[in-house]
């Protein structure tokens, strides 16, 4: 727990000031989960506005302060989860849609020829982002979650509370058709690299 | 497919430090009391607008009740038995035209 339980029931009780020191405790580990769920640095600031929003109008209906991380989580995975499905109605980005470019920088992000660790870095980024946008939003929040901020399936099991055997299965499915799109843009950018021998 | 679990796991570990935790701006938290403050006028607002409607729910629904009970109050209580019903909704008099006599007189007719 990054503050105390008695912060979360002054915040709870409607002390402003109280909310506001808990926002500034969490507010830099949700803006980089939702960094990395969402992929689109122009948002995060908009969605986390929008995850500490509703923490304020559902702070009375947390029971106990020891849920509160895990609850925290649940309203980051649904703002995230409601960007991502308005994004998606606005303009479809799949694996199927991959340009050459991009095939290319997969190839480079996989093992080629880096040049500068910023422009690695952004590869990493595109093709990361590229691979998950073959699940469905809801796998892409679970998937990093746990594959990207490491999360435990327990800590998992507490944010979206359904068993661990259904996550796992869920996690496996998920895990698969990234791994199939991955073999996939490595197949497609080494037959571009031999295209060009 | 070993070797690719095993990239796609260095992938992902590589996708966080890519992706580092951002600061907050400077408006961050102005815009986040800002955005609360709207959110609650709309909220208190529709709180006002359903206790206008739950109000008005209650009193059409005394209205009702008072309609169908006023004239479940005015319905006159039967008195007396069945007979005795009868014979003030049959007057006597008004039997002969049917053809009925009563009992004294039709007792007078025999003897």
């Amino acid at each position: 727990m990054l503050v105390d339980f008695e912060l979360i029931q002054k915040a709870k009780a409607g002390d402003g000031t109280a909310f506001n020191q808990v926002v500034v405790a969490y507010r830099k580990r949700i803006l980089g989960t939702i960094a990395r769920l969402i992929g689109r640095p122009e948002d995060v600031e908009d969605v986390a506005q929008e995850v500490f929003l509703r923490l304020y109008y559902s702070l009375d209906q947390l029971r106990t302060p020891e849920v509160f991380e895990p609850w925290l989580y649940r309203l980051t995975v649904n703002a995230s989860y409601d960007y991502l499905r308005k994004q998606r109605r606005r303009n479809e980005s799949r694996m199927s849609d991959l340009s050459e470019q991009q095939v290319m920088m997969a190839d480079a992000a996989a093992g080629g020829k880096a040049s500068g660790e910023e422009r690695r870095q952004k590869q990493v980024k595109e093709l990361v982002e590229s691979l998950l946008g073959a699940v469905s939003e809801q796998d892409r929040i679970l998937l990093t979650l746990k594959e990207v901020e490491g999360l435990s399936l327990k800590e998992l099991e507490k944010i979206y509370s359904v068993n661990e055997n259904a996550l796992k299965v869920r996690l496996f499915r998920a895990r698969q058709r990234v791994l199939n799109a991955f073999e996939a843009t490595r197949a497609s950018a080494a037959k571009s690299v031999h295209r060009k021998d | 497919m070993d070797q690719w679990n095993d990239e796609l796991k260095s992938l992902f570990a590589s996708y966080k430090a890519a992706v580092p935790d951002p600061e907050a701006s400077a408006n961050f938290m102005p815009e986040l009391w800002r955005k609360i403050e709207s959110r609650g006028s709309v909220v208190l607002r529709f709180k006002k607008l359903t206790q206008v409607f739950l109000a008005a729910a209650a009193a059409i629904s005394i209205v009702f009740v008072t309609m169908l009970s006023v004239p479940a109050f005015t319905r006159s209580e039967v008195s007396g038995s069945y007979i005795e019903v009868l014979a003030d909704a049959y007057p006597t008099e008004g039997l002969a035209s049917h053809g009925i006599l009563p009992r004294d007189g039709a007792e007078a007719n025999t003897k």
